[in-house]
């Protein structure tokens, strides 16, 4: 074996609701959506032996494990750098350990009420603390706390390198808006936007706007992954995991102001393995899902995992070819991160398997390969996803 | 909590503590590699470029270019209410391509900046008393 290709599929998915103040705990979050895609996969707890989660994630194991009634846990791992390795790197452990037989079914999920901050601080404000120590001590002391402050001086320098404008940002954010009015579940479900509205929003740290900037949610996200031969026998048709993998290296900092000189970035590190393994060229992606954390990283995004040149990402995106059903490659069709919800991007793997199966809202005719990338300007992971043949 | 009203002061990492008392005498200072001759930043206890132990800590001139900045004008942090909007700029020191630290860009109309704009390193005290290193256009 020399990729993880085919030996593992996602045979469940679930979600809690999406919401601002879910109410409830943490814990109870992560065991709804477990509970969701147990059912949705026609498993019971007592089949699954594995738990594979995010480390920033604040839910123990065992916790999820005595609630939902799993008896033996013969695999559990966590992921670092949260929505970057979290998403397909939690998923990535699960095929790893049913390919090698070490456990039979393996839970993947990422639950946070990191809107309401009953559990979780909210991500887009900084703790109210007087000192700052780690990697913090280097740029709290001038300001420097959010991602989004920290994005927004890498997409100032691809603005002045490509001529990018902020109306391509805008794009991204459309895009999204437009998917996410066609699905009931999502947060910004009913709300149009237009180009207007997103350069009239507010500035949050030039040259990022409001909407650039992906939701705030509380809510819960999960899949179930085991063996093809299992897989098949269930209720749903297996989803494959064609490729997959996780990229970073010595030129990620240890926060999220990129170095759009390295030329190498997490997510170059991995297109070099990923449509190799996969065995298909970009052209045969049907659907996109790209971690829409800030705009910005989305454009970079398409650009190093190859999609298109360096650069050239306004332009590849040009004419609404990413959105349902119009366009030629739509991306992030339930609405994303920044329009249908921030479960830290497992609900975008969510919406790639409802794809694939062929039952999406705004479902893309035939679709064979989804492509899925994790949160980028840190360590990451991605994955190509193929309909069982 | 709304009795903060600075930024964070540094809590220094085991082994950083010659940056933040440099920065005390008004003297920035960075790890040069001994088998290298490599400057390195953020510190670390290995060189970036040849995994060796032995450093120095060595002076730097303060003087650099600005390769990216950004202007907050969304405060996140308590103390950041009053201060916004604020630059914050990412400089890179002329001693070695490459080496960048982030910093504040003081006394610049915010329309003004440019990038590779030269700028040099001030001084400034943080009501804890540690001095803080901060640029302005050279
Ligand atoms: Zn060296």
């Amino acid at each position: 074996m020399d990729s993880i290709r085919d030996l593992a599929c996602i045979v469940g998915i679930g979600h809690t609701e999406y919401s601002k103040d879910s109410g409830r705990s943490e814990l109870k979050l992560a065991c709804e959506a477990i509970q969701a895609a147990l059912d949705d996969a026609g498993l019971r707890a007592t089949d699954v032996d594995g738990i594979s989660k995010y480390t920033m994630d604040n839910n123990d194991p065992v916790e999820i494990a005595r609630c939902l009634g799993i008896p033996h846990l013969r695999f559990f791992s966590e992921v670092a750098y949260g929505g970057g390795g979290g998403p397909m790197g939690t998923i990535m452990q699960a095929a790893m350990a049913v390919a090698t037989g070490q456990a039979k079914a393996v839970i993947a999920f990422r639950a946070m009420n990191e809107r309401s901050g009953r559990g979780t601080a909210r991500f887009g404000q900084a703790a109210a603390s007087a000192g700052a120590g780690g990697p913090s001590s280097y740029v709290a002391p001038f300001g420097l706390f959010s991602p989004a402050q920290m994005v927004a001086m890498a997409a100032r320098q691809h603005m002045h390198r490509y001529g990018t404008q902020s109306s391509d940002f805008a794009e991204i954010a459309l895009t999204c808006r437009h998917h996410a009015n066609m699905n009931p579940d999502a947060v910004m479900y009913g709300r149009e936007l237009t180009l207007d509205d997103h350069q009239s929003s507010r500035m949050i740290s030039t040259p990022l706007r409001l909407y650039d900037c992906c939701l705030e949610t509380d809510g819960g996200a999960a899949v179930i992954v085991t063996t093809p031969e299992r897989g098949r026998a269930l209720r749903q048709p297996p989803i494959m995991i064609a490729a997959g993998g996780l990229g970073g290296g010595s030129w990620n900092h240890r926060f999220m102001v990129r170095d759009l000189d390295a030329g190498e970035s997490e997510a170059t590190i991995i297109a070099k393995r990923l449509f190799n393994d996969a065995g298909i060229r970009h052209e045969d992606i049907d659907v996109l899902f790209i971690y829409d954390h800030f705009t910005p990283l989305v454009l970079m995004a398409l650009e190093e995992y190859g999609f298109c040149k360096r650069g050239e990402s306004k332009d590849f995106i040009a004419g609404g070819r990413l959105r349902w059903p119009d366009g030629d490659l739509p991306m992030n069709t339930s609405g994303g991160n920044l329009s249908e919800g921030y479960i830290h991007g497992m609900q975008n793997t969510i919406e790639a398997v409802r794809q694939l199966r062929g039952v999406a809202r705004c479902q893309v005719e035939d679709a064979n390969y989804a492509f899925v990338s994790a949160g980028n300007a840190v360590p990451t992971s991605a994955m190509i996803l193929r309909r069982d043949s | 909590m709304n009795d903060i009203v600075d930024f964070p002061y540094p809590v220094p990492e085991y082994g950083a503590e010659p940056f933040w008392q440099a920065c005390n005498d008004e003297q920035l200072v960075m790890q040069r590699c001994e088998l290298c001759s490599k400057l390195r930043w953020q510190p670390a206890p290995l060189c970036t470029f040849c995994a060796s132990d032995q450093y120095v800590w060595a002076p730097l001139s303060g003087r650099g270019r600005i390769s990216t900045w950004t202007v907050v004008t969304h405060p996140v942090h308590p103390a950041a209410a009053a201060r916004v909007p604020y630059v914050v700029v990412e400089v890179e020191l002329e001693e070695q391509r490459g080496l960048r630290l982030i910093s504040n860009l003081q006394g610049t109309d915010h329309d003004a900046i440019e990038f590779d704009a030269a700028v040099e390193i001030a001084f400034i005290s943080h009501a804890n008393g540690q001095k803080l290193h901060v640029f302005s256009l050279a």
